[in-house]
């Protein structure tokens, strides 16, 4: 009889080994993170447009949901996207202020010349209570300043140069939701729309709620797609491809890690069948 | 002298380290940090919830407190009494706390009433916003033909396992008539198969998705608690 607390420790050697000697091997190709790259890759913003991303993770599904949101954040920021944070999880609030300003001063180090700063390139609206109502008032809003009113650090939106122009959903193009909670997601893919109009959507799953995911980028409701880890470090390897400049994050160590976890776990599954199996055996004989 | 960043990294490390102790077994150092988590996640919510909407948006222009008055007099503003028909609903959000008062406790049907009606209207218009389009993309050919009008055999393949597989499964849960024969018993069958690779794949994205949060918590005691622990003893 093996030791659970065995495989614990095998499982944990086996995710730490990759991550403290920084090994890394390319990640697999993941179509639907290449589909949303290629959509932003290309995206032409114009004047008075700002893509609205939704951060609804907590600590519980961050180590997934925190490097979708990283590179794509990075990626609207280096294509001048404007974007507007919002929330519909109290928890996401530190993420929503910290992840744009980390990345932000990465991007200025890479390029010293270059200058994004916030209330031009990005706002935080914040936690906004109310889930579905919350999304159908964005939705149906004929005045989207009127309707956030102001930003996190109580800065009215009116003073805001990101959201010039800004007045109802048909002036956000792009809707980018990351979260683990199917609740959530949902009530963006039933209330973020109007009549004739529907943004492009893009999305960052976790690894559980992937199958149903595929759902929704099959009917055509999702544009694209980031399943888990493995979905950023894809995304991350777009970019880097991109821009050869750019430090990329911990995204390739990470899938690596995670590969090599599902390889001991495949093996101690292998392990314990064949135990079954031949305990089985001897005991029938 | 510890900053405080470092000493919020020394913190969650800690608390990293006493919520997998539990896989040695269960014990105290476990059970404290695990009720620390539960109560401050409870916490954040109202807070959030006045600090975010209820403050900024309701109280604030309902009291007037948004308006500013500059040195020569004049206000940024003029006050609307239309605000205070927040009042409305603030009260009638209310009648949910008779249900503690024996004698008035039906005036909070009337707001579970209210809300149960809005919330089942809400429901019915977002189940078919969401699911129509997915019964529209259920409808797929069985022979694709791609760009220079050959058959595309990976998708045509895909396309009738798709298809085969959406059949079958609704047959299972076709209870309407008793199956007989043979056949309707094996399409059922292969329809309770095919949903066992599917409960498959629910639960191999569930480990991963377990083994993800493993790699995170790794690489935050491996990078940024061992890297903050040498600073401070090293």
């Amino acid at each position: 009889m093996l030791n659970r607390r065995v495989i614990y420790f095998a499982v944990m050697l086996a995710v730490g080994i990759p991550i403290y000697f920084g090994y890394e091997v390319p990640p697999a190709r993941m179509q639907a993170a290449e589909k949303l790259y290629d959509i932003i890759e290309n995206y032409d913003v114009k004047d008075g447009e700002i893509a609205l991303v939704a951060l609804d993770f907590g600590p519980n599904t961050k180590a997934e949901n925190q490097p979708q949101a990283e590179v794509v954040l990075e990626h609207l920021l280096r294509k001048r996207i404007p974007f507007a944070l919002v929330t519909q999880y109290a928890l996401a609030e530190g993420f929503l202020a910290d992840i744009p300003e980390t990345i932000v001063n990465r991007l200025q180090q890479e390029m010293p010349d270059e200058h994004w700063e916030y209330g031009v390139d990005w706002v935080n609206l914040g936690f906004q209570t109310g889930s579905s109502l919350f999304v159908q008032s964005v939705a149906k809003s004929k005045d989207l300043i009127g309707t956030f009113v102001q930003d996190v650090n109580g800065t009215p939106l009116g003073d805001l140069d990101v959201f010039d122009g800004v007045k109802t959903i048909k002036n956000m193009p792009l809707l980018l939701e990351f979260t683990g909670l199917v609740g959530v997601f949902d009530t963006y893919v039933q209330f973020f729309q109007s009549e004739g109009y529907v943004p492009i959507f893009g999305h960052g799953c976790t690894s559980i709620t992937i199958p149903e995911a595929y759902i929704y980028l099959d009917s055509g409701q999702l544009s694209g797609l980031l399943e888990g880890i493995a979905g950023a470090a894809w995304y991350s390897k777009l970019l880097s491809e991109a821009y050869p400049e750019r430090s990329a994050g911990m995204e390739h160590i990470n899938n690596t890690a995670l590969g090599v976890a599902h390889i001991v776990i495949i093996l101690f599954i292998l392990l314990g069948n064949v135990l079954a199996f031949t305990e089985k055996r001897s005991s029938d004989d | 002298m510890i900053s405080f960043t470092s000493l919020t990294i020394l913190a969650g490390g800690i608390a990293t380290l006493a919520i997998y102790s539990f896989l040695i077994k269960e014990n105290p150092f476990y059970r404290f940090f695990e009720h620390l988590f539960i109560g401050i996640a409870a916490g954040f919510i109202p807070i959030y919830t006045i600090k975010g909407f209820l403050w900024p948006q309701v109280l604030e222009p309902m009291l007037g407190l948004d308006i500013v008055t500059y040195p020569d007099g004049t206000l940024s503003k003029e006050y609307s009494t239309s605000y205070l028909l927040f009042l409305m609903p603030m009260f009638f959000g209310l009648f949910y706390y008779a249900i503690y008062f024996k004698k008035i406790a039906w005036i909070a049907k009337l707001a579970i009433g209210f809300a149960l009606g809005y919330s089942g209207a809400l429901t019915f218009k977002g189940f078919f916003a969401e699911m129509l389009p997915q019964l529209e993309s259920s409808f797929k050919p069985l022979v694709v033909l791609g760009e220079t009008q050959a058959v595309d055999w990976g998708q045509s393949a895909s396309n009738v396992i798709f298809v085969l597989t959406l059949l079958s499964v609704m047959y299972y849960f076709f209870f309407t008539f008793k199956r007989s024969g043979t056949g309707s018993e094996a399409v059922a069958t292969s329809g309770r198969l095919l949903m066992m690779v599917c409960f498959g794949a629910f639960f191999g994205s569930t480990v991963m998705a377990r083994m993800a949060l493993l790699v995170e918590r790794m690489q935050f005691l491996l990078t940024d608690w061992a890297g903050t622990l040498g600073q401070i003893f090293l």
